[in-house]
């Protein structure tokens, strides 16, 4: 325990004023600027993207028959994946009392946060009609029609919306202690205002302690099964369709043990950078990071777990369609796809089996950055390989994102890395009061 | 409406004439009109106004006059007499029908013609005609279209300049006087095949005002070649007449009898009807090809010989040798696979002679063509399988009537003052269309009679707009000489004529064209007439008027001739008219530009079709632009390799490489006509072939056409089991197995009678008004067919076999579909429909991506709503016109069922097996659609489905499809030189 939490003698005072001083005397002001004028960019370019999209319809894209999913589809399973570690980072090790996570549990959790808006609006922008999209949430209406409760689509709308509202609950439960804290060490008014605000009179009594404590925990209860729950579901978008290469029981655990895999890979690239601008290193330490890695390269050996039992089911299964479409994806027109994912997720991953190497900044953030790469290409293969030859071959056809569809994502970039920003540049980005808490214990049992 | 017609009729009233068009004008900008227009509209009731001003004046003058607020003009024509229903009980949502043709290369194509409140929407096939008996083809389909076609000329032109019709009377009469003092010297008339009586009967009055007058023909895909052979096998023209339907043994040398063309319904009608016999048990159906390119005849063949064009000649020589027929030696030796089908095809000949019909390509020589009929004759089954008769419509014996060759060289010669042109575009679809351009120079008066301001109407001094099939009075024959009335269906949109009344002016006494119609008839009929005339219009064709049957005398010939020399080494071209826009006259089509042609499934282009083992020696792929050098330039075109084509032939097809004008057909393909030979349309020639370094996108609606080790079309040998165990062995599924009340629709489609001729797709396009989306959106695979004709080559690479499947929505009772829709947009109705609720469709496309078949077409676009106003006007108003972003596919012709459920609960009784027949099974000429209750065992469909031949395709889906097959059939005994 001795590494992955601060030295015993911090002191506390010390520790808050090091993370919550941030928002209010913020260092690198300049780096951030630069960082998110392009991010603003970027969502300028979403915007464009979109309402190109509003304006002339879905067919901007490169969709087409037999190929009705593209980019946005793929794109929306991985963001969503991307998301799960957060959830995972905060709530299931707060539930299971491993006190290391508190130096990453805010931003991973603001990851996830931001993570399922990107993953959220996807499916609406992919709509033919995206501006009739709440047809698909149960509420009376004059045509009394109620969705069609059958359909995966019907359970992502729910398990999306429910994810996000947890997600939203469980970060703003978690910072509220700390957001009192920023405006309890804040000069200007204007700073006291805002974060008093969202404070909500936190006076840190007791009595506010053990309800917060009772509600944080709660929350993280209903958060962890819905990680395998969210997920699950999506994968269903598949695998309830009697498409070749989508029918398959592996499908749910494979997609949640990927949705790690690729969350915890996107909060290793976040730590490491911001680590480094904001001299965090005192909090997020190497052995952060060498849990961090060692995590990566577990989901990872659970995730190619999926690979080769799908190849196995397939084969055992000795159905025609099946094994053609799972040849196609070895050698076919997307073989790239298939072969980016396998060696993007698994190559370099075997690295991490050294110490020095989980330990090592820099090659840890290009091994996670290749994870969030081969975990994309996954997710593109296992969309469109299955899509573009299914049974008939007389309706095969290729599929090929177009601009639109790419800008789109870039966007999105945006629409993820705008919110992140103004989160490191205005709130406490760690856990201040979790992070002391830790080191009082810690001191308690310095004292022995 | 009746609040406006009301506030219209208040206005009007008292007004006629010019006033009334001024006042109508007024009108169109009466605020409150089109405030009550545009609630009506929202109505959403169908035919809903646009209320800009044109097509307010357009509409409005018509119903105005119908509701008596004037009375210059009713809209439809009020001497037109509808089929069935009398024209009282037309209300404006009710539909009539009449009885009518259009013409296809001058040939009549019987129609009955559906309209709305005046607006045809839809034709169908005459069921009641001798000849076709309501078989179609996609160019009867789509004339529809061709009355709508927003291209159409509209106003007449003189130097391509808008005029008036006086103008152009004036012209004329000037120069009566000239024509008359000299006889009609220099006057000529070049037009498409005529067959109408009435025109052949003007053309016979102009001759005798101006007897130096000289009428010429150009039809340049007709086969004019037929009636020379027959002058070379009888010693006088004639047209020869098939009866597939009593051939047991075909032998084809390159025909494509099944094939597009004006003989492609009433062949393939035939043709299925002695099919259905062979599977009835009664008598034999064997069909023998030998060709170089596939074709939908050979794909149908038990035994198709992959040859070269050149050895034709040398096979029929052979053949007709066998039969004792003295035919000049040709020392060439036979493949030892040549030999082993001349052999089965002569035992199969010798087996049968009297039911044994040999045909040849009528783009072969006369020479070659006259073997083939003399085999029918010496076998001694001319009389039975086919029968001759004098020429139908316009020949050439007349020696008054020329060639297309002898005009021109007449044009060079400076000997042609006046040149009338009706109908033919010498200036693109003629084999010397930079000739003639040339030579029109010399002409001192060219008029243009068309549809179209084409090529030729812009070399012309004067163009005049003519009227559509569908908007006219005229007579036509059909392919067997039976003739029909063609009355209009719709009062004209444009200020355009009748060809009739055209050449009346041109006779100096212009009549309307009714008059004239009537007046052929009068004098035939004499005081009969009036009830005549009456039943003609209502039948839609004339009791036995087809062309009496002529027993010829053969020719005395000591040694009969192949013709054909065969050069083998040297790359041969085969040109043909394009299989959906033909030679180019429907290249303004759009459902026909988008219809993926039979075999390759390429639309909006043509390319030039290559066999694969000389692709592979070339480095030549798909889409490869190549350069095919003639002995006078050559055209360059995008490359197709074709299993199944020989190795030392080129294909090209007629019809594209148009350019100038804003038309659909700009830009597409390139011009094949430029390497026809001088001489006749088909006349191969030797040429060389070059690959360049480009690349062109083709526009193909299925890029793979290997079956490979799939069984989607499957083949039953009589006798077998029968291919699914019925009742089927249960697959497991999560769906409890429900129970349907009668009626619960279902529909079959019977692979041995489809030849994959496309009928059903433009039918469907038609009734369900599925939109044209145009080159590039097909090359993304966003096509909206409801209906597809897949097309698969399976077995040996270089040779295959080739299969048709016409695929629309399996309306699965277990539908993936259904599962995976969020919104409930695709439910399943009670009487076992799979329907799509446009409105309530938010466009997630699961439904698409779930489909197993892949049968879901979306609007990726707004693909409607910018339509042109013609487009608009040619609208199904039974079926919804789709919005953007929703989904669509086949509704099994929904609008039908309930019209037939509408009038069955009217009656009080249940609705009758065939009443509800779709457009597709309407369309198909081979009748290979069945549809009707599966749930009652006594139904025609739920007959085929218990035959041993049927079969679900994908059946391991178990999504239980409402669609199934019925197996193509192969006959018990091993007389096949290869597999099927």
């Amino acid at each position: 325990m001795s590494e992955a939490t601060p030295s015993t003698d911090r002191t506390y005072s010390g520790i808050s004023g090091e993370i919550t001083g941030i928002p209010v005397a913020f260092p690198n002001v300049r780096a951030w600027w630069i960082c998110f004028g392009f991010s603003l960019c970027l969502l300028l370019l979403f915007f464009i993207s979109a309402g190109v999209l509003f304006r002339y319809g879905v067919g901007v894209w490169g969709n087409n028959i037999p190929v009705n999913w593209g980019l946005a589809i793929s794109n929306y399973v991985w963001f969503l994946g991307i998301g799960h570690a957060g959830t995972l980072i905060s709530a299931l090790l707060l539930l299971v009392n491993a006190h290391w996570r508190n130096s990453l549990n805010r931003f991973a959790e603001a990851m996830t946060l931001f993570a399922v808006i990107c993953a959220g609006l996807y499916p609406i922008l992919h709509l033919g009609r995206p501006w009739l999209f709440y047809w698909m949430a149960p509420y009376p209406n004059s045509m009394a029609i109620w969705p069609q409760f059958k359909s995966p689509l019907t359970w992502d709308f729910f398990a999306v919306l429910t994810y996000l509202t947890v997600s939203v609950l469980f970060w703003y439960i978690g910072i509220v202690p700390d957001l009192a804290a920023v405006r309890d060490r804040a000069k200007k008014r204007r700073y006291q205002v805002f974060y008093g605000l969202f404070a909500l009179g936190w006076r840190g009594s007791a009595h506010h302690w053990a309800r917060w404590r009772q509600s944080y925990r709660l929350v993280a209860a209903i958060a962890v099964p819905l990680v395998v729950s969210v997920h699950s579901e999506i994968s269903l978008l598949f695998a309830a369709g009697p498409i070749p290469g989508w029918a398959s029981t592996v499908f749910p655990p494979y997609f949640v043990l990927g949705a790690a895999f690729s969350g915890f890979a996107v909060v290793a690239m976040l730590a490491v950078p911001l680590r480094h601008a904001f001299g965090l290193k005192d909090l997020v330490t190497e052995r952060h990071l060498d849990l961090l890695a060692k995590f990566l390269l577990a989901t990872g050996f659970m995730t190619a777990y999926g690979y080769v039992a799908e190849v196995y089911d397939v084969f055992y299964s000795g159905e025609q369609q099946e094994m053609a479409t799972m040849m196609d994806r070895f050698s076919g027109a997307y073989a790239w796809s298939y072969w980016g994912a396998v060696i993007a997720n698994f190559v370099p991953l075997q690295l991490l089996w050294f110490a020095a190497i989980r330990r090592n900044p820099i090659l840890l953030f290009l091994i996670s950055l290749s994870v969030v790469v081969g975990m994309w290409f996954e997710r593109y293969m296992l969309l469109v390989s299955s899509l573009y030859r299914d049974y008939l071959v007389s309706s095969w056809g290729e599929y090929h994102a177009s601009f639109w569809e790419w800008s789109l994502y870039a966007g999105m970039i945006g629409v993820f890395l705008v919110p992140f920003l103004l989160f490191v540049r205005f709130l406490p980005m760690i856990s201040a009061f979790e992070v002391n808490e830790v080191l009082s214990k810690e001191k308690e049992a310095a004292r022995g | 409406m009746e609040k406006a017609m009301e506030l219209i009729r208040s206005r009007m009233s008292g007004q006629s004439g010019r006033d009334f068009w001024v006042k109508l004008d007024e009108l169109a900008s009466l605020p409150e009109l089109s405030r009550l227009f545009s609630r009506e509209e929202n109505t959403g009731r169908p035919g809903a106004l646009d209320i800009s001003r044109r097509s307010f004046l357009k509409a409005f003058a018509a119903s105005v006059a119908v509701s008596g607020a004037a009375g210059c003009s009713s809209n439809p024509d009020e001497k037109a007499l509808p089929y069935v229903k009398s024209p009282d009980s037309e209300g404006p949502y009710e539909a009539a029908y009449y009885s009518t043709a259009v013409t296809f290369a001058g040939y009549a194509q019987p129609v009955v013609g559906k309209t709305y409140a005046g607006r045809p929407v839809k034709l169908e096939g005459n069921p009641d005609h001798p000849l076709t008996a309501g078989a179609t083809d996609p160019f009867m389909q789509a004339a529809l279209y061709g009355l709508y076609d927003p291209a159409r000329s509209q106003t007449p032109k003189q130097n391509n300049r808008e005029t008036s019709w006086g103008n152009f009377e004036r012209a004329w009469v000037s120069r009566l006087a000239e024509l008359d003092d000299a006889s009609g010297e220099g006057l000529r008339l070049l037009t498409g095949h005529i067959t109408s009586p009435t025109a052949l009967r003007q053309l016979a009055l102009l001759k005798k005002r101006w007897p130096r007058m000289r009428v010429h023909r150009l039809e340049v895909a007709d086969g004019e070649s037929r009636r020379g052979a027959a002058s070379m096998a009888f010693d006088r023209e004639l047209d020869q007449h098939l009866h597939l339907d009593a051939a047991e043994t075909i032998i084809s040398f390159n025909d494509d009898l099944l094939g597009p063309g004006p003989h492609q319904a009433a062949n393939a009608r035939k043709w299925a009807e002695r099919r259905r016999g062979f599977r009835a048990g009664e008598g034999a159906s064997t069909l023998f090809v030998a060709e170089p390119i596939p074709t939908l005849t050979g794909s149908r063949a038990q035994n198709r010989l992959l040859v070269s064009e050149s050895r034709i000649g040398l096979l029929l020589a052979r053949f007709t040798k066998a039969l004792g027929i003295n035919v000049a030696e040709t020392q060439a030796a036979l493949t030892q696979q040549e030999a082993q089908w001349l052999d089965l095809a002569i035992a199969s000949a010798r087996t049968n002679p009297l039911r044994t019909l040999i045909t040849a390509g009528s783009h072969h020589s006369a020479e070659v063509q006259a073997l083939a009929m003399l085999a029918n004759e010496r076998l001694g089954s001319s009389g039975t399988v086919l029968h001759y008769s004098e020429p139908i419509g316009l020949s050439e014996r007349d020696p008054s009537t020329g060639s297309f060759g002898e005009l021109l060289e007449d044009m060079e010669q400076d000997r042609v003052s006046h040149l009338l042109i009706f109908n033919c575009n010498p200036a693109y679809a003629s084999p010397n269309a930079r000739e003639f351009t040339e030579a029109v120079k010399n002409v001192d008066f060219i008029l243009h009679g068309g549809l179209h301001f084409d090529e030729t109407a812009q070399l012309s001094t004067w163009h005049t707009p003519l009227q559509h099939e569908l908007e006219t009075w005229s007579d036509a024959r059909a392919t067997d000489g039976t003739v029909s009335i063609i009355q209009p269906l719709v009062q004209p949109y444009y200020d355009v004529r009748s060809l009739h009344a055209v050449l009346s002016t041109i006779a100096g006494s212009p009549m309307d064209g009714r008059q004239i119609v009537e007046e052929t008839w009068r004098n035939q009929w004499g005081g009969d007439f009036e009830q005549r005339w009456k039943d003609t219009l209502i039948a839609g064709y004339m009791e036995a008027s087809a062309a009496d049957p002529i027993r010829p005398k053969l020719f005395e010939r000591e040694v009969w001739n192949a013709g054909e020399s065969s050069d083998e080494d040297k790359l041969r071209l085969s040109i043909r008219p394009d299989p959906a826009i033909w030679d180019g006259r429907f290249s303004d089509i759009g459902w026909l530009q988008e219809l993926p042609k039979p075999i390759t499934k390429i639309t909006w282009g043509n390319v030039v079709t290559i066999s694969p083992a000389f692709a592979l020696e070339r480095q030549i792929s798909n889409g490869d632009v190549v350069w095919v050098e003639g002995e006078d330039g050559g055209i360059a075109g995008p490359a197709w390799i074709m299993p199944g084509q020989a190795d030392n032939t080129i294909g090209l097809t007629l019809g594209y490489g148009r350019s100038g004008g804003e038309r659909l057909a700009d830009g597409l393909g390139y011009d094949a006509y430029s390497m026809l030979s001088p001489k006749g349309s088909g006349a191969p020639r030797h040429v060389n072939l070059s690959a360049t370094s480009e690349h062109e996108e083709l526009a193909t609606t299925q890029p793979n056409q290997d079956m490979g080790e799939y069984a989607f079309v499957r083949t039953f040998e009589r006798g077998n089991p029968p291919l699914e165990e019925e009742p089927a062995e249960e697959l497991p599924s999560f769906y409890p197995r429900q129970q349907w009340d009668s009626p619960s629709w279902g529909m079959s489609i019977d692979l041995d009678a489809c030849i994959g001729c496309n009928a059903c797709v433009v039918a469907c396009m038609a009734e369900n008004n599925v939109p044209v989306v145009g080159k590039e959106l097909v090359a993304e695979g966003r096509e909206m067919h409801w209906l597809r004709v897949d097309h698969y080559f399976a077995g040996d690479d270089l040779d295959p076999q080739s299969h048709f499947q016409p695929v629309p929505c399996m309306h699965c009772e277990d539908a993936p579909c259904e599962m995976g829709c969020p919104v409930n947009a695709t439910v399943h109705t009670s009487d076992g429909l799979n329907m799509q609720v446009y409105n309530r469709c938010i466009g997630t496309r699961t439904c698409s991506s779930f489909c197993p078949y892949k049968v879901r077409r979306f609007n990726w676009f707004d693909y409607t709503g910018s339509d042109a106003e013609e487009i608009q006007a040619m609208r199904n108003p039974e079926v919804t016109v789709r919005d953007r972003g929703v989904m669509e596919k086949c509704s099994y012709c929904v609008q039908r069922i309930s019209e037939a459920r509408i009038e069955a609960k009217k009656e009080g009784r249940d609705i009758r097996d065939g009443e509800v027949r779709t457009a597709c099974q309407q369309a198909c000429p081979t009748q290979a659609i069945a549809f009707g209750d599966v749930v009652d065992p006594d139904t025609e469909v739920s007959k085929h489905k218990a035959e041993p031949r049927h079969y679900t395709l994908l059946k391991e889906v178990n999504t239980r499809p409402r669609t199934t097959y019925l197996a193509r059939v192969k006959a018990t005994r091993r007389r096949r030189c290869r597999d099927e």
